[in-house]
């Protein structure tokens, strides 16, 4: 019995530190308030971070008269699409880069470009995440040959985390297989 | 004849107890078990949602043919309801709520009316009570003499896809029943816990202007940034000791696998292929396992950590492109059809380094993320199918897998 008695407390204490350690501001009896205030300070680091892009849209409208503004030139800038599986430009899309440079040197030469590397839905894995890498270095390649500076060119893979169509049909999957052009100041 | 004979008992004596050979058990030849309730606080819903989840528990650790009906009676009874009278087990609970608001639960096992097991739980709050429930289940696997069931106690920790360039990071039980959102907001993906003792974890934020991988201390709450990088920044394993991390950082675009001290905060290049090199798995503290696209695919490879050294582990599949080891087991995801146009498969595979056996595990759908518990008794994985995600176990020496869908959202990632 004295064996139960213990085992049962050490049991006990196992759910406990469990538990305790699991959730570090749930203490009270409510449950949602503390999860809020764990979440409070995330969501305060994380969105300060973005506010950087929505600052450099108002940097980009002040700019001299020449220029066009960031939201203008990447509106002109089209996405690159990619064949399943792959992270080679064809033709088509090697003009659509080329394209891209010709704003870059001209009425965009005042700003960096973020690449953006996307794939469809199969999979989440690094894999996944190194393809889409994979096709903005494709793309940042592309750029440089065709005269921009590398030093303006930052690359991020989103892997399938960021789709631009949610559909499951192969025209969908096919539109989130890309690269899309960010503008930086 | 008798050769025959020797030859099928040498092979049935070498290949005894490999998990690469299908475990086939009758559902038959499983001890039966019945469930009575004898609990005095709560409402009818509750005691349902506990009852539930004590026989999805005691499913999960396949040693019993758990009968669903929820019947109630006297904890103090001598007899079993006699309904139960046939069952080589009952499982007799009473759940009590006492002045401090706690769950106490209080349980007996019996074999042919015979008391042969008793013990008693409490948490402090009614919402917990799953871990009540996952705890009796291990103990009941301990009482049987099974091999532990330490990884049902373990927390999940996964990231959940909630919109385009969305995600929270939450941490659960094995089942998903409970869940606590840790981070909210924002675009962080890749969850992964920075020890065994899953107080503190990493994670890779896509908000700033590059990856950033972050630590989170729980008990101080404290968001630290690590390290950063071009491309693509993810923790994919950390060392035993908790003092190396395994990273695929994408330094000038190019995924390579780099270790880190997290002490000294120094980095080393460890693969240096120009194509991709993804997702390493600590072998043992010298060796890793990892996936590269160096035969032009993506397949399983190893390295020693102090040499140049890098093996193909994987012969089946041609594009293979996530895995996990344990001992002398590999558990892997295979594509098993390539269309740009339909719907494609993607399965676990297990295979022995021991032998030539390839078994496959799962059977439809997107079977990704694969995650061997640290014993190697359970393997972790995220099944999405029918635009349903859950999170799936598979019992190796069962045969069996188990599945816990998500209720909203997109799993990216986990660890547990």
């Amino acid at each position: 019995m004295k064996s139960i008695v213990l085992s049962s407390v050490v049991t006990a204490l196992l759910v406990f530190s469990g538990c305790s350690s699991k959730e570090p501001a749930v203490d009270t009896e409510s449950k949602k308030a503390p999860v809020e205030e764990v979440v409070a300070q995330e969501v305060e680091a994380v969105e300060t971070e973005t506010v950087a892009a929505a600052e450099s849209m108002v940097e980009s409208s002040s700019n001299s008269l020449g220029e066009l503004s960031m939201s203008d030139i990447e509106a002109q800038l089209s996405s690159v699409f990619f064949a399943f599986d792959k992270f080679d430009l064809n033709t088509q899309m090697q003009e659509k880069v080329t394209a891209a440079a010709e704003l870059g040197k001209t009425g965009g030469s005042a700003y960096n470009v973020k690449l953006e590397g996307n794939c469809d839905e199969w999979g989440s894995d690094e894999y996944n995440f190194a393809l889409g890498l994979k096709r903005a270095v494709a793309v940042k390649d592309a750029l440089v040959a065709e005269g921009i500076d590398s030093s303006r060119i930052s690359m991020v893979s989103y892997g399938e985390s960021n789709p631009s169509c949610s559909d499951k049909t192969s025209e969908c999957y096919a539109k989130n297989r890309r690269v899309d052009f960010k503008l930086l100041p | 004849m008798k050769i025959i004979f020797s030859l099928l008992m040498f092979f049935g004596l070498t290949f005894a107890g490999d998990a690469t050979i299908e475990v086939i058990k009758k559902v038959d030849a499983l001890p039966s078990l019945a469930i009575e309730d004898s609990s005095i606080s709560y409402d009818d819903t509750f005691k349902l949602q506990f009852f539930k989840s004590l026989v999805a528990d005691l499913n999960v650790i396949s040693l019993f043919n758990v009968d669903r009906f929820h019947r109630t009676t006297h904890f103090n009874d001598t007899d079993v309801i006699v309904e139960n009278k046939d069952m080589n087990y009952v499982l007799r609970y009473k759940m009590f709520e006492d002045d401090s608001g706690a769950l106490n639960v209080a349980i007996k096992v019996l074999e042919e009316s015979q008391e042969v097991f008793a013990k008693s739980y409490k948490v402090s709050r009614q919402d917990i009570y799953m871990f009540v429930s996952h705890a009796i289940a291990y103990d009941i696997n301990e009482y049987m003499g099974e091999p532990s069931v330490e990884w049902m106690k373990r927390k999940v920790i996964f990231s959940r896809i909630t919109g385009a360039k969305q995600s929270e990071i939450v941490i659960s039980d094995y089942s998903l029943a409970y869940q606590h959102v840790m981070v909210k907001g924002g675009f962080n993906l890749f969850p992964k816990w920075a020890n065994y003792e899953q107080n503190a974890f990493y994670y890779t934020s896509l908000d700033g202007l590059k990856p950033t991988l972050k630590h989170v201390d729980m008990k101080t709450v404290k968001v630290s940034s690590i390290i950063s990088s071009d491309g693509m920044l993810v923790c994919s394993d950390v060392s035993r000791d908790a003092k190396t991390l395994l990273l695929t950082m994408a330094k000038n675009g190019q995924p390579d696998i780099y270790t880190y001290n997290v002490d000294t905060k120094k980095y080393k290049r460890e693969t240096v292929y120009g194509g991709i090199d993804v997702n390493a798995q600590f072998m043992d503290k010298n060796k890793i396992i990892f996936i590269s696209s160096r035969l032009g695919y993506p397949n399983v490879f190893s390295k020693r950590l102090d040499t140049k050294e890098v093996e193909q582990m994987v012969y089946y599949g041609k594009s293979n492109s996530a895995c996990s080891s344990n001992g002398e087991y590999i558990v892997y995801k295979a594509r098993e059809s390539s269309n740009a146009f339909d719907k494609n498969t993607f399965n676990l595979h297990l295979i022995s380094m021991k032998t030539d056996f390839i078994r496959r595990l799962t059977a439809t759908g997107v079977n990704e993320f694969p995650r061997f518990s640290r014993d190697g008794d359970a393997i972790l994985f995220i099944k999405n199918y029918k635009n349903q995600s859950s999170i799936g176990i598979i019992r190796l020496n069962h045969n069996k897998n188990y599945l816990f869908p998500l209720k909203y959202g997109k799993v990216q990632s986990m660890d547990w």
